[in-house]
């Protein structure tokens, strides 16, 4: 117990920095009383809890999952079904359940049990998928992300196939979505520093030594995915509030790879890699969206052509990849600066 | 990276993300959150060059009450999320109208933007009954005609004009607006004496081959007289190529989703092929204001509008100008409720009705487009006889 209780406390400081990185955005998007920059910064709140979702599993068990961005999908359906006025369900949804059809739910209990729902099937998911490893293992993952989204685009009584679900009340207040951000950064360290976390990293890096010490691989891997699964669930829930529709097709290869290279660029092994990965992206594309726009600087106005936003935001991730080849923060964590002598690294352990 | 530097690059990318917020009054202004990149700025786009002309007409002629329009833009780049903060941005930079993308789907999280800002929206060129106070809110309308009235109108016309008896539904059940055409059609069918619906079929936009279908039209005791075909581009060409290399010569009727002729290469000599539209792009418009606009659209752009598509972007902001100039103010309430007064408000392409029950057309005049031997024009123009009921368009 005493091991435990310092092994949180030299590492608590990682999610607290991480939270307050996050508040700082969250304020910022106050201070300019924008509403587009405040939209932005959601969108941003959203990607940080998606990619630390992806952490969870990924970082810490070594195996690439293609398929994350299901669960994401069940979590934003979920979202929908249990928040959209019963009469608008009844029209757009006729084959829900009928107690599914009357249930209609504030946006923060919806968003619980849509992370629930999520969890549920990452579990189901997982008794399968985790006995597979390696290269096997993502393409399986790819796999189910493909039945999930074949079957929401399909399922018209029940999901409205590849038509917009709308009627998802917008929350367009900061603040969930920060709180959103912050508990998954919290779910995700207290995962890493947990019995189970420590076990599945050292199965990712000697999993036969791992396996020789008693850690029962597919077990440990089977928490990570269905906690993972529980907070991309979240993260759905809060993107069908963010714009008050859902669609199949969103939830598909582009949010999937948008994902996966803030995480690969950020730093694969790390939490802290995981949120700077989204944030310095996400702030790299808005800078190069006002430059597209038009930026008044001084008294002359810089702008660049219209899609070099893209093809500079792949110039940048290159370059990182290229001079940093394990993400931006590698293996390591962000922790204070005055303690970081005394101390340690745990993030790649 | 030294931990110093990640602190330096954390620290700056916090410092670069401030934005001023500013709002604007007192002035006249349309935002359009609409697509300048991805595939939906090929639809967007001739639509929004149409409103253009129509505000540059406006603001020539004095502007809407006394002051002159201006114009803001903000780019969906095709994305859902990327449409909401394009909303969120004209409506910041004082929109009193969001004019948002052409599609339902990617039109929406604009529209509900625009919505929960208390704003009128309006789709581009949207044919979905969700397009509207269905599917955004009591503020929000489309420009274009529903989807059903172009089945719709096709069946009454055929009947009445061709005499056709026999019909066959052919329905690509790739997307809500082809759906849309083969749900009007399925309405009107039933009202017209002793027509039939000698057989129905469904395909794919995507599918290489309809083969299987056209054996079943070709086993039909009798060819039929017309086939209702509900589809649209890409699959379109294949599927009507198909058709009439099986030599099944049987009209064809389409909505206007399969309007222009630059695919009609595709299918040398096309005969006995059915269009409505809302305006011609071929010069011969029964109304010469339309062939007129045609002209002031090559001259603004350096073309030819390519499809009826762009007609709607025109229309859109006539009847909100009127709406505006009649209220008095650009106050939503105020122009919602003119704009609900509306009925058969003369436009350049036929009356237009909004009321508080639907904002959008659910009858309207089309022109009726023969193609006979590869070559498209104007041959008669119908409404069909009664408004499709709201109850029959939810479906």
């Amino acid at each position: 117990m005493i091991k435990r209780a310092s092994v949180a406390r030299r590492t608590i400081a990682t999610p607290v920095i991480l939270s307050v990185i996050l508040l700082g955005f969250a304020l910022l998007a106050l201070w300019a009383g924008s509403k587009p920059f405040n939209q932005t910064i959601i969108e941003i709140f959203l990607r940080v809890i998606l990619v630390v979702g992806l952490y969870i599993f990924i970082g810490n068990s070594g195996v690439i999952s293609f398929g994350h961005i299901g669960f994401t999908c069940l979590g934003a359906y979920a979202a929908a079904w249990l928040t959209i006025p019963p009469m608008m369900k009844g029209i757009s949804m006729p084959g829900l359940p009928d107690w599914l059809m009357q249930t209609q739910l504030p946006y923060w209990g919806a968003a619980g049990l849509a992370a629930a729902f999520a969890a549920v099937f990452a579990l189901i998911f997982g008794l399968i998928l985790m006995r597979l490893s390696g290269i096997a293992a993502s393409i399986a993952t790819f796999a189910m992300l493909a039945m999930i989204i074949t079957i929401y685009s399909n399922w018209e009584s029940v999901t409205a196939a590849t038509s917009s679900v709308i009627g998802i009340p917008i929350v367009r207040n900061i603040w969930p979505y920060l709180i959103g951000a912050v508990i998954a950064v919290f779910v995700a360290w207290g995962h890493a520093i947990s019995r189970t976390g420590l076990a599945l990293r050292a199965a990712r890096d000697e999993p036969t030594a791992a396996a020789a010490s008693g850690i029962d691989i597919p077990r440990e891997r089977l928490i990570a995915f269905t906690l993972s699964g529980a907070v991309m669930g979240l993260g759905g829930a809060l993107f069908a509030h963010s714009i008050g529709v859902v669609t199949p097709d969103t939830f598909y290869l582009g949010l999937t790879f948008t994902t996966l290279s803030m995480l690969v660029v950020g730093g694969m092994g790390s939490l802290s890699g995981a949120v700077l990965g989204v944030v310095i992206l996400s702030s790299l594309i808005q800078v190069l969206r006002w430059l597209e726009k038009g930026m008044q600087i001084g008294t002359s106005t810089l702008s660049i052509p219209n899609g070099l936003q893209e093809i500079a935001l792949g110039v940048v991730m290159i370059l990182i990849l290229i001079f940093r080849p394990a993400g931006i923060m590698g293996n390591n964590e962000l922790s204070w600066p005055l303690a970081r002598a005394e101390k340690p690294d745990h993030g790649g352990a | 990276m030294t931990r110093k530097s990640i602190w330096a690059v954390a620290l700056s990318t916090t410092a670069l993300c401030a934005a001023p917020g500013w709002a604007q009054d007192d002035k006249i202004i349309v935002g359009f959150a609409t697509a300048e990149s991805g595939f939906m700025q090929a639809y967007d786009k001739p639509a929004q060059d149409a409103a253009m002309i129509r505000i540059g007409e406006i603001n020539a002629a004095g502007g809407l009450l006394g002051q002159q329009i201006e114009v803001v833009t903000a780019d969906t780049k095709t994305d859902r999320a990327e449409g909401a903060k394009a909303g969120l941005t004209v409506v910041d930079a004082g929109a009193d109208l969001v004019v948002v993308s052409c599609d339902y789907d990617f039109g929406a999280p604009a529209a509900l933007a625009a919505e929960s800002s208390g704003k009128v929206s309006f789709f581009l060129c949207a044919e979905s009954i969700k397009a509207g106070i269905q599917g955004v809110g009591p503020n929000s309308f489309s420009a274009s005609v529903l989807a059903g009235v172009q089945g719709a109108t096709m069946a009454e016309w055929a009947y009445n004009k061709k005499g056709a008896r026999n019909f066959y539904r052919l329905l690509d059940t790739w997307t809500e607006y082809n759906k849309g055409i083969c749900d009007g059609f399925d309405y009107m069918l039933p009202k017209l004496a002793d027509a039939n619906l000698v057989g129905e079929d469904t395909f794919k936009n995507e599918d290489a081959s309809i083969a299987a279908q056209i054996t079943r039209i070709k086993s039909l005791p009798a060819e039929p007289d017309a086939i209702m075909l509900c589809t649209m581009m890409p699959g379109a060409v294949s599927a009507i190529k198909q058709i009439r290399a099986a030599g099944i010569n049987s009209m064809i009727l389409n909505g206007s989703g399969v309007d222009g002729s630059y695919w009609l290469s595709a299918v040398p000599d096309l005969s006995n092929f059915y269009v409505p539209v809302q305006g011609s792009i071929y010069g011969d418009d029964p109304n010469a204001d339309v062939t007129a606009f045609n002209a002031t659209y090559k001259e603004a752009t350096g073309g030819d509008p390519s499809t009826q598509y762009v007609y709607p972007g025109y229309v859109m902001i006539d009847v909100w100008a009127k709406a505006v100039e009649r209220a008095g103010t650009t106050e939503t309430a105020a122009v919602v409720a003119e704009l609900e007064k509306m009925t058969d408000e003369p436009t350049l392409f036929g009356p237009r009705t909004f009321n508080s029950e639907i904002h959008h057309q659910n009858r309207a005049r089309y022109l009726i487009v023969e193609t006979n031997t590869g070559k498209p024009a104007v041959v008669d123009e119908w409404t069909i006889s009664a408004p499709i009921p709201v109850a029959d368009l939810m479906k």
